[in-house]
């Protein structure tokens, strides 16, 4: 009964309910496309799974209460992605291909061999966020990657803030011996 | 050599965004925009006359079309269909629509393709623990194109999917269970599905064409 007039309210949120859905949530289709893509490491997978996250949104619309649609959309995605999708397939399968990464950032107007070393350490971090557990790799994607504050890193992966800090310790503590001979990560190596 | 670089900044710098395909974005402002459409503001009571007259005005034509409908359905001698169309947003028919869209998603249609009964029937055996009566209604205006499993709502649907005149019609078929809704026809987010069931089958016709059109594929399938 309160669900009905719940989301009469929402529905008159902000200026007219017209285009809300569409103005709302579809901005953050490619950050969730993104934890996808991370999650489960290749392109069907995370489309399927965005899919699914935007059929779930529109049923779920209701739901969403204050203004941070990311986290609320990202949300979702994680949900489908951990249900749904194998995230934890072992390491080092099925993984994006270093050709599927996209374009590099390349600076050119570094020297030759320095932007071929470069894009080395570029392919060691990659490799290295690929070999994170799950739980990690997304901790990490969504504070550093997607700019995401804490407090959404907390709201995203459902656990409280303190885990999140505890979590990028690791994570770092994790990249930090990985990289060890291509990256000084200073306070930590 | 070393660098020293920070977390973030060697993740940001090795690590891409993604962005989402473009058929992926089409698909989702799709199904953005007709969540919207429906979820329009119902028109406030007369506390504000203006708005209440541009509705009023607005909405002219279509309070015009019904008329003529249900007088046209009167002189054709039939029952207007929307007093039969109860509008249900339970889970089973919110899914089943859900399953629909899904299914028309590049690759998602069938997963044995055919328009043979003899490939399809057998497809289904060893997969589910129903044999569904798969038959070409080619002849009769709904060719059949394959089959396919879906999982919907507890259920583990055999689904035969069939054409007719550009839209899709998606029949999806389970073990009834005893909490199968009853009989009838439904209108969800734009789609219709009409539902029956027989033989310890529950049936539901999903699609974009009209009722009447899910009515006449009922008939051909169960003749």
């Amino acid at each position: 009964m309160s669900h009905v007039g719940e989301q009469v309210e929402v529905g008159h949120v902000g200026s007219p309910g017209v285009g809300r859905f569409e103005r709302v949530v579809l901005p953050h289709l490619s950050a969730g496309f993104t934890l996808a893509m991370y999650l489960t490491g290749n392109k069907a997978d995370a489309e399927d799974a965005v899919q699914e996250a935007i059929l779930r949104a529109v049923r779920y619309f209701s739901t969403l209460r204050d203004e941070d649609a990311r986290a609320w959309f990202l949300t979702i995605v994680r949900r489908v992605c951990f249900t749904a999708y194998r995230t934890d397939r072992p390491q080092g399968t099925d993984m994006m291909s270093i050709d599927a990464a996209g374009p590099q950032l390349v600076d050119h107007r570094d020297q030759p061999d320095v932007a071929a070393e470069r894009m080395q350490v570029q392919q060691r971090v990659r490799a290295a966020v690929d070999q994170l557990p799950p739980l990690l790799r997304e901790t990490v994607v969504l504070r550093e990657l997607q700019s995401c504050s804490y407090a959404e890193v907390a709201a995203v992966t459902e656990v409280p803030i303190g885990t999140v800090m505890s979590r990028l310790s690791r994570a770092r503590a994790r990249l930090a011996v990985l990289l060890n001979d291509v990256v000084d990560f200073g306070d930590v190596a | 050599m070393k660098e020293r670089l920070d977390l973030g900044r060697a993740v940001r710098e090795a690590l891409p965004a993604y962005e989402a395909s473009s058929s992926l974005q089409a698909w989702a402002l799709e199904e953005a925009r007709k969540f919207d459409l429906q979820s329009l503001p119902q028109p406030e009571p007369l506390s504000h006359p203006l708005r209440s007259r541009g509705w009023r005005l607005s909405h002219w034509p279509i309070a015009a079309s019904l008329v003529i409908a249900v007088a046209a359905g009167w002189g054709a001698g039939v029952l207007w269909p929307g007093s039969r169309i109860t509008s249900v947003t339970n889970a089973t028919t919110s899914e089943l629509v859900d399953a629909h869209v899904r299914s028309l998603l590049p690759g998602h249609l069938v997963d044995v393709e055919s328009s043979d009964r003899h490939t399809v029937k057998p497809w289904f055996a060893g997969k589910t623990d129903i044999a569904p009566t798969v038959i070409d209604l080619s002849d009769k205006g709904f060719p059949l194109l394959g089959g396919r499993l879906d999982y919907v709502n507890g259920h583990t649907a055999a689904v035969l999917t069939y054409r007719r005149r550009g839209h899709t019609i998606n029949l999806f078929i389970w073990r009834t269970s005893p909490d199968e809704p009853s009989d009838g026809s439904f209108a969800v987010r734009g789609y219709s599905l009409l539902h029956w069931s027989t033989a310890g089958l529950g049936l539901w016709a999903v699609s974009d064409a009209a009722l009447s059109e899910l009515e006449a594929f009922q008939r051909a399938y169960m003749q």
